[in-house]
């Protein structure tokens, strides 16, 4: 019987990686046995292939699927994304994956709340694309710094989510952060079932945290972390969670995670 | 097959191996983690994560950074605790055809103590690997390994609480690597890994802090192999017990260049990260090598190095 967790790494070739917004670019490449399997909140360990000076693999989240290709949506931020950028149609790379757990929906919100920051929109987009395909009412705040450096909206409006912006210029949308209008939705509505999923920078997954505990909506956030092994060896990418039984265990993102309820997590 | 075909079987510290390619201990968890990609009857042995007597959170984050050709890493040492190896890790090893080395760590010696008598009494251990030299903890782990005095008293107790195969894991930060390993090898060790990590640092010159919250860690990778190579040669020419060569192995060639130091089997950690296949690849390598140069067994190689 197939398993169906089961990892795979395997060879593929970049189709395009083409800069999307200021510093940040969208890779497409095809990989069949990952595109049938990674759920939302999953991600792929990419290796770069010989002569880019890296050792480790860098960890990115799967953006979207199509048919047998998938596409990851990354910021420059070091080394390894400054290389990442450089390849080209047909250069080499390594896929491991699919890794780690995923969003949970089961509990079919009223509506799902996205919430995204920065290159963390790039979490959520399978989320918001199986979400709409069960018919989840959905509504996505996405946060950048300015309007140059917007991700995801055309995207998410083409799937139909109702999405609000956030700079922190005011260049575009809000002028401020996307957890402003977090806290602004949940004091002008009447929410039934509300859920909020977030990804984003560390500041504004502890204020996104703050509003779950203060108005108790259940809230699962995707972490993010430096990664050696991604298949839960080397207990590099942890993070404090608490346990309900009290006291705390370090839990690794790429294993138990990257999706933990906000709850949980100790800052 | 022709007849020519090189066997790589060897038996190290009474240890029988069906290739001389291990998994270093820390970077192949227990074993389980790499099913999806890699047949664990085809590894020489398996090396499984440090254990302690009781369960370790290990160290706050962040743990890990990379370097050129290497990685720091300051996990430490975060385990299961001896009794939940042997109740959740260890049966799932039984499943496999491959000897299972179980690193042993402690901040007392009644911990090493402890952790090796239950080990001796559980089913399906082949040896015991004694961490020495763990670069990440503030007492025990290292103190043991950069003293001489202290490795022979803890190999010593740990040496009349087991018959199992006993490999003590040196670390490299130390002045004079013989003078601990003829210490390990009096006291009673059966073999000696080497080396462990180095311990190194690497800050961050924006924020100027450091880049693990351990402020220091320790060196792993390919930036770490010339040194490696250089202590299993030190320690071949100071010792008669076998050696485990380890330290940035990521190809058979690598490999090969330890059996020449001196080693009479390897060990591959960091390469695992990378590469979820690489002990296999490195076996393919070994392999390969010893039939391009005609070569029967490693045996031939070990310890080999003209010096001109």
């Amino acid at each position: 019987m197939p398993n169906p967790t089961q990892k795979f790494d395997l060879p593929t070739e970049v189709i395009s990686n083409e800069l999307i917004a200021e510093n940040h670019y969208l890779l497409r490449c095809s990989c069949p046995e990952v595109a049938a399997r990674a759920l939302p909140g999953q991600f792929i360990h990419v290796l770069i292939s010989q002569g880019s000076g890296l050792l480790l693999r860098r960890p990115f989240t799967v953006y979207t699927i199509d048919d047998d290709q998938i596409t990851m949506l990354y910021q420059l931020i070091g080394e390894g994304t400054n290389v990442l950028s450089g390849l080209k149609f047909g250069d080499s790379i390594r896929v491991l994956g699919p890794l780690g757990n995923t969003f949970d929906f089961s509990v079919t919100p009223n509506p799902a709340i996205i919430v995204g920051g920065g290159a963390g929109i790039a979490s959520l987009m399978l989320l918001a694309t199986a979400l709409r395909d069960a018919d989840v009412h959905t509504l996505a705040l996405v946060g950048s710094m300015n309007q140059a450096r917007l991700l995801s909206v055309k995207d998410l409006q083409a799937i139909g989510v109702d999405t609000h912006i956030a700079t922190d210029d005011g260049s575009v949308g809000h002028h401020g952060f996307v957890t402003e209008l977090l806290t602004h939705l949940l004091q002008t509505h009447d929410l039934q079932n509300p859920v909020i999923y977030a990804c984003g920078p560390d500041g504004m997954l502890r204020t996104v945290t703050k509003i779950a505990l203060d108005s108790g909506i259940p809230t699962q956030l995707a972490m993010e972390n430096r990664m050696g092994c991604a298949l839960g060896v080397c207990l590099g990418c942890v993070c404090k969670v608490q346990l309900s039984e009290g006291g705390f265990e370090y839990q690794r993102v790429c294993t138990e995670g990257p999706v933990f309820n906000a709850e949980d997590i100790i800052w | 097959m022709s007849d020519t075909h090189p066997s790589l079987q060897v038996s190290v510290a009474d240890i029988r191996m069906r290739n001389p390619v291990m998994t270093a201990s820390g970077t192949f968890g227990y074993g389980s983690e790499y099913v999806d990609f890699i047949d664990l009857n085809q590894i020489g042995a398996v090396v499984v994560k440090g254990i302690t007597s009781v369960p370790w959170a290990g160290n706050a984050m962040p743990r890990i950074f990379e370097t050129p050709s290497g990685m720091l890493n300051a996990i430490g040492l975060q385990n299961v605790g001896i009794d939940g190896f042997i109740d959740k890790k260890l049966p799932y090893l039984r499943n496999f055809d491959v000897p299972v080395i179980v690193n042993v760590c402690g901040e007392q010696v009644e911990e090493y103590l402890d952790v090796t008598e239950k080990l001796d009494a559980a089913d399906g251990v082949a040896a015991i690997e004694l961490n020495i030299s763990c670069p990440n903890l503030h007492c025990g782990g290292m103190s043991f390994g950069v003293d001489p005095k202290l490795t022979d008293e803890l190999v010593k107790g740990v040496r009349k609480k087991t018959t199992l195969p006993l490999l003590v894991k040196l670390s490299p930060n130390v002045t004079d690597i013989t003078v601990i390993a003829r210490a390990a090898e009096d006291a009673g060790a059966d073999g000696l890994s080497v080396i462990n990590t180095a311990l190194g640092m690497a800050i961050d010159i924006n924020t100027r802090r450091p880049q693990l919250a351990n402020i220091t860690g320790g060196l792993s990778g390919p930036a770490i192999k010339p040194i490696a190579i250089r202590m299993v040669w030190q320690v071949y020419n100071a010792v008669s017990i076998p050696i485990i060569g380890m330290g940035g192995i990521m190809t058979g060639d690598d490999a090969i260049e330890f059996f020449i130091a001196g080693a009479s089997a390897v060990a591959v950690g960091t390469a695992n990260f990378v590469n979820p296949r690489a002990s296999l690849d490195v076996v393919d390598g070994i392999e390969e090598y010893l039939e391009r140069h005609r070569m029967h067994s490693i045996a031939e190689l070990v310890g080999s190095l003209e010096v001109p």
